[in-house]
């Protein structure tokens, strides 16, 4: 009897618990497409004992520069030093900026570029990565 | 018995439950969420975001890259490396090596080291030039650690208006550890420095492809002489306790408590004393700020040519709130626990605030663990939001010289110093 009594209040209770849940808001199963992504793993069999030690080589994240003129010139000559990154991480600057930034690397780090080329440069820059013009 | 049939009943009753609540939320999602009636909960990936206005991110908006003894970073720009460490991983005093951030100069950078080969060269002006093996270099002397923050001069440069050129580092281009090595100055004392010597110049493995005698080709930084931190330079050959990443530095690097990063130089491989002022690139031309109180300035006044600057030097006191970061709603009455560092590069933190109304009252955080006077230093304060609402939280740190942080931000050219209080904005949403 007592048993009883108290599977009824247990039954009870959860009674109330499943009518609060089945009136419950929530959102569930949204999902949505992504990129892949890795995790390097660790091969130990594959590090000797000797004296060296190899991270191995570094990976390359070639960015999309905007087409137009002067891209091959930036290709030929910029990324002689460094990548196209230095161009695409940068911010918004104005056409001058841009002229300052390749003269820079002209004089200041010793970069040999034509002045016909850099010209060339300087107008892709200053027409692509400008607060007015560039796309993302 | 009873017992055993309630058991079975409530399996039978869950059950059910559980197949109604998935009929409920089938129901609720027929058609896409409203994009004005839905908020996110999570972080969202951050849309690329180049200016001209300050970038409202806590790190640079880049995409995470994985490199060798990394974790996935924030990618800034892959040659040369450099790598930015997310937020989250500064919840501790120490950041772990693996999330370590990463800047290097040159592009040609190490991607092996032969210890067999390897030597730490003591040249120049000095009686007994040395050329140490890594065992000797650890056999030799006495091993000492410090905790120290590793800050790049140019972390947050995204923040400075008008925008300047460099690496678009967010707050992620720092780090702290327990480096392990050696006291410079006894290495200094095996070589035996000769009289009018006058600097002492640190050069390590990475080369660029620039032609010689431009900073395009070496990388080289000099301290002097009779500067006292010489004194608590190290050389470095374990980062928390283990070898440092290849991207850190391995085999051993420079350690300059209390001084931005761009002196710590990296794969170590030249200690040269010098008798004349070093007017290398990297020392005459970069890494210098306007001489002006907090190294402040304007373009004009740049422009004029009438501003004098000095070489970078030591790191103005820093504050951060980590969690919450931002990213979850936080029901009203929850009982959160702010957590953050502090740090600075003249001497310790004495005290850390917290405003959870924009900087109008301030409330001291407790501080934690004290690992050091050039370590981070984590703080926590306990708060409950009582009422639900938009709260821009403000955090503020005073070092052991007394200096706080301001409520200005700074601007010179190369982008360097910046050290404005740090907001973030905590949306507390209704509990019931």
């Amino acid at each position: 009897m007592r048993t009883r009594k108290w599977y009824l209040v247990a039954v009870t209770a959860l009674s109330i618990l499943a009518a609060r849940g089945l009136y419950a808001d929530f959102r569930a199963g949204y999902y949505t497409p992504a990129g892949p992504e890795t995790i390097h793993q660790t091969l130990p069999s594959a590090v000797s004992t000797d004296a060296t030690y190899d991270a191995g080589q570094y990976p390359i994240y070639y960015p999309e520069l905007a087409a137009g003129d002067g891209k091959d010139e930036v290709e030929n000559n910029c990324e002689l030093c460094h990548s196209p990154r230095y161009i695409t991480m940068q911010p918004v600057m104005a056409a001058q900026a841009w002229s300052d930034e390749v003269n820079k690397m002209r004089k200041t780090y010793g970069a040999s570029i034509p002045d016909d080329t850099a010209q060339k440069i300087i107008q892709y820059l200053g027409t692509h990565y400008t607060p007015e013009t560039r796309k993302r | 018995m009873g017992d055993f049939k309630l058991g079975l009943t409530r399996r039978r009753l869950l059950k059910t439950l559980g197949a109604a609540s998935a009929t409920m939320a089938a129901a609720q999602i027929l058609g896409e969420p409203n994009a004005a009636g839905q908020e996110p909960s999570t972080q969202q990936p951050a849309p690329e975001f180049t200016g001209p206005g300050a970038n409202p991110y806590w790190t640079s908006p880049g995409q995470f890259a994985t490199y060798p003894q990394k974790v996935p970073l924030i990618l800034l720009t892959d040659r040369p490396v450099q790598l930015e460490t997310p937020r989250q991983y500064f919840l501790s005093t120490f950041t772990p090596n693996h999330a370590f951030f990463v800047r290097w100069h040159l592009q040609t950078i190490p991607n092996a080291v032969d210890l067999k080969e390897w030597r730490l060269r003591v040249e120049g002006n000095v009686e007994r030039p040395l050329a140490l093996s890594f065992p000797e270099l650890v056999a030799r002397f006495k091993s000492v650690s410090v905790a120290a923050v590793n800050q790049c001069s140019g972390n947050s440069r995204s923040r400075l208006q008008p925008r300047v050129a460099g690496g678009q580092w967010g707050n992620g281009a720092m780090g702290n550890a327990q480096w392990t090595g050696v006291k410079l100055r006894e290495i200094l004392d095996a070589a035996g420095v000769k009289s009018g010597s006058v600097q002492v110049q640190f050069e390590g493995l990475d080369k660029g492809l620039g032609p010689k005698g431009f900073g395009s080709n070496r990388f080289m930084k000099s301290l002097d002489l009779t500067n006292p931190v010489l004194d608590e330079c190290l050389v470095a050959y374990a980062m928390n306790g283990e070898p440092l990443p290849m991207l850190n530095g391995f085999p051993a690097r420079l350690i300059v408590p209390g001084y931005f990063a761009t002196y710590w130089l990296k794969s170590l491989s030249s200690i040269r004393v010098l008798d004349a002022p070093d007017d290398n690139f990297w020392m005459k031309a970069a890494y210098r700020i306007p001489d002006t109180p907090r190294g402040t300035t304007t373009p004009e006044n740049m422009k004029s040519g009438k501003i004098a600057t000095v070489p970078i030097a030591r790191m103005p006191v820093r504050s951060f709130l980590i969690s919450p970061d931002g990213s979850t709603k936080i029901p009203a009455g929850f009982p959160l626990r702010l957590r953050g560092i502090a740090f600075s590069g003249y001497g310790g933190i004495k005290k850390v605030e917290v405003s959870i109304d924009n900087g109008a009252n301030w409330s001291e955080a407790h501080l934690q663990q004290d690992a050091g006077e050039y370590s981070f230093r984590t703080w926590s304060l306990d708060w409950t939001p009582k009422t639900a609402g938009r709260y821009q939280l403000a955090i503020r740190a005073t070092d052991a010289k007394g200096n706080i942080q301001p409520d200005e931000g700074v601007w010179n050219p190369g982008g360097y110093l910046w050290n404005k209080i740090e907001r973030q904005e905590i949306v507390v949403g209704d509990a019931s």
